[in-house]
């Protein structure tokens, strides 16, 4: 009807801008926090996309991991470091670079763009997926993945940890 | 038995030079004598042998060692031909050859280098040998080549002395002009031919193949060759030049075998020459121009053996008047002759020189006639040869070529020949009285001569006196063009040419007998004639000059400027480029993301707009 | 509201990502560009899964997200680790690859 589709195409559109702003933010902001907050809002932008595209479990999984877990980390990361003003790289032709460097990608975005609408045009009506059907999928089908994820994810803790400690005075490394 | 005679000279100047370079300083003297002297001893027999065999009636023989070059059509082996030319030259060379083989044993005795001499002179007899027997004109040239190599190693014997070497070089650098000549020829000979084999016998046969233009050509080609190897104008300045080497190797080579490789060379071509007779009048007046020149210059010379080179070159200029004439036969029968004489005379010249101590200018000599004997009685019998006065050889051989330009009615020709052969002996026999009959005043003692120096000269006087009978041009059975003279008018050139002769020999007596003098540079024309005409600084101003200008300059500008230059250029950009490309590699990870999507983009720029993807 | 809309979001998305990582200095920024793009991934198979009706699409995704959470933990632990070390943000200053002079 049209009326749900200009309603979708404007909540669509809202979504866009605020991940397109925050993502511009992100990569031409001096200080670090403002560049943080405009990767939040870009990160809450796409879960909103999620859910207009019917994927709900992902909506939700997203704004609880990305908004809420990594954005929050990164967050934390930076007020912990608490960079001074000048210990901040100088980047004297930030402005420059960006475009030279837009300008040069410009050709790949076209590219890909074309090859990806290559692909079906119609969205298939199907009803949206829920946690039901994704943890239908994801126990039977992706069990394999899955199990192999919560391996990945165990190893990247222990690896952060090791990482970032400080050296333990005495130990033999 | 032909591939002995020539093969044998190599393999025992090897063995001499072998045994030599084991140890210079040994004097092994009896060893090299035996080993030099020898081995053309047997090979004399051989070629007598082979002589023999030809007048038993047998005709040409040919034999073959192996196939040198065979590339589709042409095809060289080394092979080689004895036709009655070849053994006759084959038969004086070798004779004379041992002759002076014996006589350098004595001359050169307690020399240093004794054995390396030896190794040389076989040497040169096997190039000469092989050049003589060759069947090709590609194996005559190789002989060609190392007969004037064994040249240039015997003439700069005495390496320790520079202005010998420099004789050497010259020797072989006028030599190599003559060459060039020579490959010319041997290159048109061949492609003229278009692949008809390339043996003389093949080339005689096929001759009518070749066009008369070509031809002409050709014949002017190789008489180049000829005119180097041979000392003619204008490539004879380094024959006076030559008699830096020791005497033998002027007696055998300046004056009986390689100087005489032109005079075969054009006999051996005889077939071409025959068709152009005008190429064959240009070498017979070159030949007639440089006989006369070289009597006038060795009329004013007074070291005895440049007197000798001069008249070495005289005389080879009578024997490219009879082959350029088409008288082969007395062209060759004077080289025969001529080889007893000249050996003679300067094996002679060597004792005297030897006897005075090493003294060379004929005007410090004097009253040996009685101290010398043997020396005095057979030059004075090879000068009487050499003046053409009879029964003496000389007479015999001279007289034909005389008479030759006579009949063919090249009448300048036989004047210059005629008032030539006044000349030669008239300073033959200057030098003769000057040297035995003048008085002198202090007495030295003379140095004493081994006897290996004194019987080689009897028996070439022997030879000398009576070569002339021996009916060498009826043996030779060349293309003569037939001449037909009133037997009156022969009679009287050859009285022309005795009185000639015998009125050289008393205005001689009358000038030199008594009071030689030295000559005196009072007139420009003495002062040019003893100068040789400053024909060698005219050649060192013209060609030696610019040459080592141009060297010079090309070494010292061009070679390191421009080439170099160039090439340091080359290697200035590449390291200037290379290092600013060495600042791409900043380590920094980004930049080399930035070059990855640079790539990227290029591609990508080029999809969309050069293939129109998408567009 | 058709996926080539979607599709051109997920393009410009994994464009500035790109062009975030090129162009700055500061570690963080080249890491949130790095999950951006990661991100735009993220969209381009939720777009998939509806276009073609399946939802593997989205599970696939929601692993993603999780191998995501996994490197973002390893990445700020480096750039603790590497503050610590050399007391500097600069991604510049890290060049031992090039070892000239």
């Amino acid at each position: 009807m049209p009326d749900t589709n200009t309603l979708e195409l404007t909540i669509f559109s809202i979504l866009a801008l605020f991940m397109l702003g925050g993502s511009l933010t992100m990569i031409s902001a001096k200080q670090t926090y403002i560049s943080a907050f405009g990767f939040l809002v870009a990160m809450l932008g796409l879960a909103g996309e999620f859910a207009l595209l019917d994927s709900r479990f992902l909506a939700v999984a997203q704004i609880m991991v990305s908004v809420g877990a990594i954005v929050i980390l990164s967050i934390l990361t930076i007020l912990t470091i608490n960079a001074k003003e000048e210990n901040l790289p100088n980047e004297p032709y930030k402005f420059l670079w960006i475009i030279g460097t837009a300008i040069l990608i410009a050709p790949f975005t076209f590219l890909l763009y074309n090859v990806l609408t290559l692909l079906p045009e119609h969205f298939a009506t199907l009803e949206a997926i829920n946690s039901k059907v994704v943890g239908k999928l994801l126990f039977s089908e992706w069990v394999l993945p899955f199990e192999i994820v919560s391996i990945l994810l165990l190893t990247a803790m222990l690896g952060a940890i090791v990482i970032a400690r400080d050296k333990v005075k005495g130990a033999k490394r | 038995m032909l591939n002995l005679i020539v093969v044998l000279p190599f393999i025992s100047s090897l063995i001499i030079a072998l045994v030599y370079l084991s140890n210079t300083n040994a004097s092994r003297h009896f060893f090299y004598t035996l080993m030099g002297v020898g081995s053309l001893f047997v090979v004399t027999i051989l070629s007598l042998s082979t002589l023999y065999e030809i007048i038993q009636g047998e005709p040409t023989i040919h034999s073959t060692l192996f196939t040198w070059l065979s590339l589709g059509s042409f095809n060289i082996q080394l092979a080689f031909m004895a036709d009655r030319l070849s053994v006759m030259m084959i038969s004086f060379i070798t004779f004379i050859g041992l002759l002076i083989h014996i006589y350098a044993a004595g001359y050169m005795k307690g020399e240093e280098g004794y054995g390396k001499f030896f190794a040389y002179f076989n040497l040169f007899i096997g190039s000469m040998l092989l050049l003589v027997l060759a069947d090709n004109p590609i194996i005559m040239f190789i002989g060609w080549e190392l007969v004037g190599l064994s040249s240039y190693l015997l003439i700069g014997f005495y390496h320790k002395n520079p202005s010998n070497i420099t004789a050497a070089n010259k020797a072989f650098m006028l030599n190599r002009v003559g060459d060039f000549g020579f490959i010319m020829a041997i290159a048109l000979l061949f492609i003229s031919l278009e692949g008809t084999g390339f043996t003389f016998d093949s080339i005689e046969a096929n001759i009518s193949i070749i066009s008369h233009a070509d031809m002409t050509l050709i014949g002017i080609l190789l008489f180049i060759g000829a005119m180097g190897k041979s000392a003619q104008i204008p490539l004879y300045v380094w024959l006076p030049d030559a008699m830096a080497g020791p005497t033998p190797v002027s007696a055998l080579i300046h004056a009986a075998t390689m100087v005489t490789a032109g005079v075969y060379m054009v006999a051996r071509y005889s077939f071409l020459y025959i068709q152009i007779p005008d190429v064959g009048l240009f070498i017979a007046s070159v030949g007639a121009a440089s006989a006369l020149f070289a009597a006038v210059l060795a009329t004013y010379q007074s070291d005895i053996k440049k007197i000798l080179a001069y008249s070495t070159m005289s005389q080879l200029g009578y024997m490219f008047v009879a082959v350029g004439l088409g008288a082969y036969s007395s062209g060759l029968f004077h080289v025969f002759t001529h080889a007893f004489f000249k050996a003679l005379l300067f094996m002679g010249a060597g004792a005297v020189i030897i006897a005075m101590h090493h003294e060379q200018n004929i005007f410090k000599m004097g009253a040996l006639k009685g101290r010398l004997k043997l020396v005095y009685i057979t030059m004075f019998i090879a000068t009487l040869a050499i003046s053409g006065i009879p029964p003496f050889s000389g007479f015999f051989s001279k007289d034909a070529i005389i008479v030759a330009t006579f009949a063919q009615k090249h009448y300048i020709l036989w004047a210059v020949t005629t008032f030539t052969a006044g000349l030669t002996s008239f300073y033959m026999f200057r030098l003769i009285f000057t040297v035995f009959h003048a008085p002198r005043k202090e007495k030295k003692t003379l140095h004493p001569l081994s006897k290996s120096m004194t019987y080689p000269l009897v028996i070439l006087a022997i030879g000398s006196t009576f070569a002339g009978f021996i009916n060498i041009p009826q043996f030779l059975q060349l293309p003569d063009i037939i001449i037909t003279l009133k037997h009156s008018n022969e009679l009287m050139i050859e009285g022309m040419n005795v009185a000639v002769g015998v009125s050289g020999m008393l205005l001689a007596y009358r000038i030199y007998a008594f009071k030689p003098k030295e000559p005196q540079l009072k007139t420009l024309w003495c002062r040019l004639a003893t100068n040789k005409f400053y024909i060698d600084e005219f050649y060192t101003a013209i060609i030696v000059k610019p040459l080592l200008y141009m060297s010079d300059f090309i070494a010292k500008v061009i070679d390191p400027k421009i080439f170099d230059g160039f090439i340091n250029l080359n290697v200035t950009l590449y390291l200037a480029s290379s290092e600013q490309f060495a600042k791409l590699q900043n380590g920094n990870v980004r930049f080399y993301a930035l070059y990855i999507l640079a790539g990227v983009s290029v591609m990508s720029f080029y999809l969309i707009f050069k293939l129109g993807v998408f567009l | 509201m058709s996926p080539s809309l979607f599709f051109l979001l997920a393009s410009l998305l994994f464009s500035i990502g790109l062009v975030g990582i090129i162009s700055r200095k500061n570690l963080f920024v080249i890491y949130m560009s790095i999950e951006l793009i990661l991100s735009s991934i993220n969209l381009l198979l939720a777009t998939l899964s509806k276009v073609l009706g399946d939802a593997s699409g989205s599970v696939i995704a929601l692993l993603l997200i999780a191998v995501i959470a996994a490197e973002a933990a390893l990445f700020l632990a480096i750039i603790i680790h590497l503050y610590k070390r050399h007391k500097t943000l600069d991604a510049d200053k890290f060049n031992k690859l090039s070892e000239v002079n």
